[in-house]
């Protein structure tokens, strides 16, 4: 079995991942399933499509807003936040 | 000569890709995954280690991949995604992103091989975390070692539903229900065909016994209608529903899981090709797909396109039209080569198979019923089912462009690529109506092929 072997923060909490894989797999992994909360209702929402066609598993990456977490590849000291609203 | 350019490295692309280069051509292959072999053969990195058990034919993939890598008329573009792409005077402009810099690419030849994704449907807390579609949780587990959840739910209709389910059990998670909404004997339908592609009933056969082995029961006339979330807004449970040929919801009862993987056959991803300008037609399945003639062209000259954008038909069907679409593409920049016959009985019995599957596999009006008032149709502009009615009995909506423009349903994020088959069905049912291909097509058109930030417009050139 592959070893985990970066870290990277989610909300402030260390999670630690395999490199290659993409942030919203890994935040998966740790059991992290709500990665942002909605503009209007402010309701949660996590991965749904998976691969980066239905834009719901927006996170801010190192202060990035609208980052797909299902496409980005997951870096070694990254900070990832929870998107609330249509960005950071 | 010039490089045959080709986009997307999933069965069609890499079949494509191979077939020009062996007829002589130099190819430039654009993909916006970081590795070769597309959804269908989504590899995981070196780090996470080879998912081979999720994999029914990875030797046909790596054999693809490989061949791909090792020949040297070969440049591949990865992680590279086309955001603009536009024709004129027989020249296509491609605006490709890789790495934050962006490339333009013109070429009077293309091969477009996008692909497909999940068909969804709305349903109640269809917008939870936890609820996602089987392609997403098998991309989870073949590109990322990552098992979405213990206890898993997976339904809907088609085929595909098997391998993600003995994808969910050969990773230790626990398929709590198997469930296929259409009646079990609609294989009967295409006996003949069925008969003729028998290595894919093998394949069946293979995710049915791992699926068995965990003594799990797949049921038909099965359909999750709605999902709920626990405190801290994460599923907790779905509504199970046995349904009627038609799909009205007869008996209901609720299950408890950590993830419902939901999804209905596959929409072709058609958005370079429209905004290209190639003509679009509507499927015996409703979806909208790029129209094209014997040699894979499509209503473009110099645009050929293969695999699921040409009609949701499958790995197989795509790497027939791939090798047809990169030798029509190399022949088109001048290579001395043709399709032969042999080619194109090959694509023709993979493609009875497709046809049997689109068969076997209907999705039906009465999914409608499964909806609420305060369902969410589009969930990027969070517009529910009401306001979509408001669109049309108050402010006089009489075609989905119209609710859309109303609503803004379908005009978030992913512009309209989840919901917008959705609204063209739940727009003519509202007006008692049957939706036109026009409003099908336009549905599936988008000018913009994936937002990117500004910045990086600022900086090119």
């Amino acid at each position: 079995m592959s070893q985990s072997n970066l870290e990277f923060t989610f909300e402030g909490q260390k999670i630690t991942a395999i490199s290659g894989q993409s942030v919203g797999a890994a935040l998966l992994a740790a059991n992290q399933r709500i990665l942002r909360k909605t503009r209007f209702n402010k309701n949660e929402r996590g991965l749904f499509c998976g691969i980066g066609v239905c834009f719901d598993c927006l996170v801010v990456v190192d202060g990035v807003g609208n980052q797909r977490a299902c496409l980005i590849e997951v870096k070694s000291g990254m900070k990832v936040q929870r998107q609330v609203g249509s960005d950071a | 000569m010039h490089n045959v350019v080709i986009v997307g490295a999933g069965p069609a692309g890499l079949s494509a890709a191979i077939a020009a280069a062996a007829a002589g051509a130099p190819v430039l292959l654009i993909d916006n995954n970081p590795r070769l072999g597309g959804q269908y053969w989504r590899l995981a990195s070196d780090a996470v280690g080879e998912q081979g058990g999720q994999h029914y034919d990875l030797a046909t993939g790596l054999m693809l991949i490989n061949a791909v890598k090792a020949r040297k008329e070969i440049t591949v573009l990865s992680g590279a995604q086309i955001w603009s792409a536009t024709h004129k005077d027989g020249i296509n402009t491609l605006r490709v992103i890789q790495n934050g810099v962006e490339k333009i690419i013109n070429t009077a030849n293309l091969v477009l091989c996008t692909g497909a994704y999940d068909r969804t449907l709305p349903f109640p807390g269809w917008d939870i975390p936890g609820v996602m579609t089987p392609g997403g949780l098998q991309s989870l587990l073949k590109g990322h070692g990552v098992l979405a959840g213990k206890r898993v739910v997976v339904a809907g209709s088609g085929p595909f539903l098997l391998p993600v389910a003995a994808g969910v059990i050969k990773a230790g998670g626990e398929v709590v229900e198997l469930l296929e909404a259409n009646k079990s004997n609609r294989w009967l339908l295409s006996p003949f065909v069925m008969l003729e592609n028998i290595a894919k009933l093998k394949e069946a056969f293979y995710y049915i016994k791992t699926i068995s082995q965990a003594k799990v029961r797949g049921r038909f006339s099965s359909a999750v209608v709605a999902a709920y979330k626990n405190s801290e807004g994460i599923l907790e449970s779905v509504d199970v529903a046995k349904i009627s040929r038609n799909f009205k919801i007869k008996k209901v009862r609720n299950v408890k899981c950590d993830v419902a993987a939901v999804g209905w056959g596959f929409t072709a991803d058609t958005s370079i090709a429209g905004a290209l300008g190639c003509s679009q037609i509507v499927a015996k399945d409703g979806g909208v797909v790029v129209k094209t003639d014997e040699n894979q062209q499509s209503s473009i000259a110099g645009i050929f396109v293969a695999g699921e954008i040409t009609g949701i038909g499958g790995a197989e069907l795509s790497m027939a039209e791939g090798v047809i679409a990169g030798i029509s593409a190399a022949q088109f920049v001048g290579c001395k080569v043709e399709v032969l016959k042999a080619h194109r009985k090959r694509r023709a019995k993979k493609q009875r198979f497709a046809d049997a599957l689109i068969k076997s596999y209907p999705v039906k009006a009465g999914w409608i019923t499964w909806l609420n008032e305060q369902t969410l149709i589009c969930r990027c502009e969070e517009v529910s089912t009401q306001d979509l009615k408001q669109a049309i009995s108050e402010l006089g909506a009489t075609d989905s462009r119209t609710a859309k423009l109303l609503t803004r349903c379908g005009m978030g994020l992913c512009q309209g690529r989840i919901c917008g088959r959705s609204v063209v069905d739940l727009v003519a049912s509202e007006l008692n109506i049957s939706p036109t291909d026009t409003d099908r097509i336009s549905a599936a058109n988008r000018p913009i092929i994936s937002p990117i930030p500004l910045g990086v417009l600022a900086a090119g050139e």
